[in-house]
């Protein structure tokens, strides 16, 4: 098996668990705002190893997820994920993408700027956009961020991470 | 300088994104029921089984609870057990007035909560149970606090309701002192956000004081009657001398509902007495009070009815007694002058000499 393909077979793996985890493990932990999000882990994960362009279909296919479970405004979350993933993957070559907590950064980042371009989208009202901005997004970001550490670090022989700051 | 590849490498990346977002763009000022429709059609086929994972794992965590609730009511129940039997009639009262689902006379379908955790989660839910349970489109769903909302796509295996979050709920409704009728729809002050509903259409001259119970009326043909909606917590603004708008807090909360109950019931049943307010519940407390009072009184009026009864019953004997006793025989000169009876004497034995009196 060539390494190019054993890479790929590792990262479907991981983001096979990520899948798993997120609909049979989180609804198992507490509140559902500020459980982490799995699929938006495997999603910057992805991101991050792959062209902006592919990035995108993949955000946009876990926006199109997202969407159909909840669609409070169909089309809004597959806009924010799209948008995540693209500029997830053009992020990887401005940073180090092999440090761990880089990578936890971007979780939380990606996952905040989800919110916002979702919130946006969907056409929240002024004061729960700033509650949800400043109180949820941060606690689902961290949350997040904590789990993708945990996943890195499990993996990161197949990532490539480094654990030294 | 960039090679060829690298440019269309780059070129198709910019086409990729463009096409995403174009296409996200399409769903997003599509009309809503197109969106619904495909969210519909990907839920029930691809999503399916990820869908049922998650309800799975629903049902897991819910039964950890329930078993916990059954574990503690048990405890509770043979505790209560060595206790008076009037703590046992009284728990099983209250059992009965909490247990919504007796409550109901109606035919309903239980349902998980499946949320996610997008912040739009509050707006719709995403129900485990669908058509295959007799779930359909404009179906009320309610939680043990009050009104959650209705379903607005009902798939085959699950549905999604729009909750009172959702900017286009609207519940005719009306105060539970029935002085005030108006329509419930979410808040849309900027600065109250999401969080809060509006009860608009009161007219002016109607005020509603603060703390009232606000129920579904029943109009509309969507939400049976007296389902409890919120309650007033204030004025949110006036038109001057037309009408008034309250804000209302909302009965139940979307965001913690993990259970619901879907009403398939026609929508002209009445709800009323499923959803015991404070009021009614005073009302019931009233209602038993004045059960026992009167209770006691019948005890009351019993007793008095049984001592009168003793007492006419020894008066009546005291009669009789009187009417048999020896009365002090009057002289009557008829008697006197000729007995039609000869008096009694003493019975003489036969063989006995009788008594003779001696004079002294």
């Amino acid at each position: 098996m060539t390494p190019g393909r054993a890479s790929r077979l590792q990262l479907a793996l991981v983001l096979t668990i990520l899948v798993l985890l997120h609909f049979y493990v989180r609804p198992r932990l507490w509140s559902a705002r500020v459980s982490p999000d799995f699929l938006l882990i495997a999603l910057m994960l992805f991101s991050m190893r792959s062209s902006p362009g592919v990035a995108a279909v993949a955000g946009f296919i876990v926006g199109l997820v997202a969407d159909s479970l909840t669609p409070a405004r169909f089309g809004a979350a597959a806009l924010a994920h799209t948008i995540v993933g693209y500029l997830a993957s053009w992020g990887r070559s401005l940073f180090f993408a092999d440090n761990l907590l880089v990578n936890a950064g971007f979780v939380a980042a990606g996952l905040w700027l989800r919110d916002l371009v979702l919130l946006l989208a969907s056409g929240t009202a002024q004061g729960r956009l700033l509650v949800e901005l400043t109180v949820y997004s941060p606690l689902q970001a961290l949350s997040t961020a904590l789990f993708a550490i945990l996943a890195l670090a499990a993996f990161r022989e197949w990532f490539a991470i480094r654990l030294d700051a | 300088m960039t090679s060829a590849t690298e440019r269309s490498y780059s070129r198709r990346d910019t086409v990729l994104f463009a096409v995403c977002i174009a296409l996200s763009l399409v769903g997003l000022l599509s009309p809503a029921q197109w969106g619904l429709g495909i969210a519909d059609r990907l839920r029930e086929t691809v999503l399916l089984p990820l869908v049922l994972l998650q309800n799975r794992a629903e049902e897991g965590r819910t039964s950890r609870e329930r078993f916990r609730v059954v574990t503690a009511e048990r405890d509770s129940a043979s505790y209560l057990s060595q206790g008076l039997p009037s703590l046992l009639a009284e728990n099983e009262r209250l059992r009965h007035l909490l247990a919504l689902g007796r409550r109901i006379r109606t035919p309903y379908v239980a349902a998980e909560v499946l949320h996610q955790p997008l912040p739009t989660d509050g707006r719709t839910l995403l129900l485990s149970s669908g058509r295959r349970e007799g779930v359909s489109e404009f179906d009320p769903v309610v939680a043990p606090e009050g009104l959650i909302g209705m379903v607005l796509t009902a798939g085959e295996h699950s549905s999604v309701a729009m909750t009172w979050a959702h900017p286009e709920f609207r519940v005719s409704a009306f105060t539970v002192t029935g002085n005030a009728s108006g329509v419930v729809a979410p808040s849309a002050s900027e600065s109250r956000g999401e969080g809060a509903l509006e009860f608009r259409g009161v007219p002016y001259r109607d005020s509603v004081p603060v703390g009232t119970l606000v129920l579904s009326s029943g109009l509309g043909g969507v939400y049976p009657k007296g389902i409890p909606v919120g309650t007033v917590i204030g004025v949110a603004r006036e038109q001057a001398g037309w009408e008034r708008v309250y804000r209302l807090r909302p009965a139940a909360n979307t965001g913690s509902a993990a259970h619901v109950l879907i009403l398939v019931a026609p929508s002209d049943a009445d709800f009323v007495p499923a959803f015991p307010s404070d009021s009614a519940l005073l009302a019931a407390r009233l209602d038993s009070i004045a059960r026992i009072r009167r209770a006691d009184s019948l005890a009351e009026a019993a007793r008095t009815a049984a001592a009168a009864r003793a007492e006419s019953l020894a008066v009546a004997r005291r009669d009789t007694v009187r009417r048999r006793a020896p009365r002090p025989a009057a002289p009557a000169p008829d008697t006197v002058r000729a007995p039609a009876v000869p008096p009694r004497t003493p019975p003489v034995p036969t063989g006995i000499p009788a008594p003779t009196t001696q004079a002294p």
